[in-house]
């Protein structure tokens, strides 16, 4: 097993390894961090606008477990599949905004507006008078996840097409299939960590370091496309160093979170392969 | 018609028509996998999702060479009604041939629609086992309109909104799905088809579902017009 890398760990490790901070910190956090980097896209390596990734799917699964806690009735993967359909509505908005206002930070809009809609489903969906699920916290959970949604696909997009443009982003990362990747991949690093964890033992750290990990692997997929489809040295550049950025946080959550799951388990017995018999 | 109009009623009978598609299925969740209770072994979202997409295959295939309303979401209806007849009749073989489970209603005691007795089938402490004809029939229904809803969601997208044909099939499986898992929080767990108690819920999702619908269609025109899509 690897410990070499020490150094890029610790920026990462910071929101998720010893100390997480609670779930409304958390969320502030990695909102303002996604919505400066959103202001400041056009400009910024995609290495920068990954590490927004990693923090707005954080800031999702962090919210899919709160809101999940309490037992949906249709499982886990549900409300992760929820958000990114709020998510691509949300995006798609975002960047019809940001072409029209010149600015990426016009982006910012649709994820607003989407923000409201989850509201919304969430009042409707909690209320006595329409479903009733009677989840509390259910009208942030799912506000948050259509923010988080909304601002993880604009992410993706900028880093696949390089701005926000709306033909720009339609003609590169739509038109060519990506898209359904990256939902399916964005929905993974939301609803499967708590998927996977929950139970009587589930531990906030422990999960969400699941989040990270697929958030890594995510960014190097997204890193061979940028490699991939790229147009120039720069963008190739660009692609390489967020593949082994991707490949180095997957691979340092991974081990982090394999070891903590060995700790953490009431023992671990490795049984051989099934015996067969005479 | 204007096509502003034209997209947004679209979404809405689109959204509407997923819900109730939704309603309409058996589902099972984890205790059918142990052949517990009626229905396909999975997830409402999981079910609708596969569907959804065999639909759209379907009717993005006819959209290509057909401009009828009618036809294209009438070839997504025929997608999903194969998907889920496929996965209702794999489901009862296995149940019958390969678990020796006989397929019976937990929530009624008589068929509905052919009458035969179901209670005598139906092992004590169980809610039902495998995909009994009035499932069967309920969810083929649903799979018609839920299948028929997608595909109209992806025309007007396609035709009125003017997007791509990549960028409408991926904007159409997001509302479908946000509203399909509102359906079946409704729904909340299993059910089995129209005869289920639980069917009598249907108004309020209905509603919650006319509301989200309302939203995205506009957001979705929104985009669209802001984009430059709509001239």
């Amino acid at each position: 097993m690897t410990v070499t890398p020490a150094v890029e760990e610790e920026e990462e490790k910071k929101p998720t390894g010893g100390f997480p901070p609670d779930e409304t910190r958390l969320g502030i956090i990695s909102a303002v961090i996604a919505v400066i980097i959103t202001i400041l896209l056009p400009v910024l390596p995609a290495v920068i606008k990954a590490v927004g990734v990693i923090f707005t799917l954080l800031w999702g699964a962090d919210s899919v477990r709160k809101t999940s806690k309490y037992g949906l009735g249709t499982g886990v993967p549900s409300i992760g599949v929820l958000a990114m359909g709020y998510g691509i509505v949300g995006a798609i908005l975002g960047t019809a905004f940001a072409s029209k206002t010149g600015y990426a930070a016009g982006a910012l809009g649709g994820v607003l507006i989407m923000g409201g809609v989850g509201y919304l489903s969430g009042v409707m969906s909690n209320s006595e008078k329409f479903i009733g699920m009677k989840i509390p916290g259910l009208e942030r959970g799912m506000m948050e996840l259509g923010l988080a949604g909304s601002l993880a696909m604009l992410l993706q997009f900028s880093i696949v097409a390089g701005s926000l443009n709306f033909d720009v982003v339609m003609d590169k990362a739509i038109s060519t299939g990506i898209i359904a990747l990256l939902f399916i991949l964005s929905c993974m690093a939301m609803f499967h960590p708590y998927n996977a964890c929950l139970g009587p033992d589930e531990r906030r750290p422990r999960t969400l370091m699941l989040s990270v990990e697929i958030s890594g692997l995510l960014c190097a997929i997204l890193g061979i496309i940028l490699v991939v489809t790229a147009g120039s040295m720069w963008e190739v550049a660009d692609g390489v160093s967020l593949v082994i950025f991707g490949a180095l946080v997957w691979l340092v959550f991974y081990v982090k979170f394999v070891k903590a799951a060995m700790r953490e388990a009431y023992s671990v017995v490795g049984t051989g392969l099934i015996k067969t018999i005479e | 018609m204007d096509p502003v109009l034209l997209i947004i009623v679209c979404v809405i009978i689109g959204g509407v028509l997923a819900s109730l598609g939704v309603h309409l299925l058996p589902v099972g969740g984890a205790p059918a996998a142990m052949g517990t209770a009626t229905g396909i072994a999975t997830g409402t979202v999981m079910l609708m999702f596969g569907a959804a997409m065999c639909g759209l295959f379907t009717a993005s295939t006819v959209a290509t060479f057909s401009n009828s309303i009618l036809l294209v979401s009438l070839s997504g209806a025929v997608g999903s009604w194969i998907m889920m007849g496929v996965t209702m009749l794999m489901a009862n073989i296995i149940y019958v041939f390969g678990t020796g489970i006989v397929p019976a209603s937990g929530r009624i005691d008589v068929d509905p629609i052919t009458k035969e007795s179901q209670k005598e089938y139906k092992t004590p402490q169980c809610d039902g086992h495998g995909v009994p004809n009035v499932s069967f029939i309920s969810g083929m229904i649903g799979a018609l309109l839920g299948g028929f809803g997608g595909a109209l969601i992806y025309f007007a997208l396609l035709n009125y909104a003017n997007f791509e044909p990549t960028t409408a099939g991926m904007v159409a499986m997001g509302i479908f799905v946000a509203n399909a898992i509102i359906a079946a929080y409704n729904i909340g767990g299993t059910i089995e088809g129209f005869h289920d108690p639980k069917f009598k819920r249907l108004p309020k999702a209905l509603i919650t579902c006319f509301v989200i619908s309302l939203f995205c269609g506009v957001l979705v025109w929104l985009a669209a017009n802001i984009g430059g899509l709509i001239k």
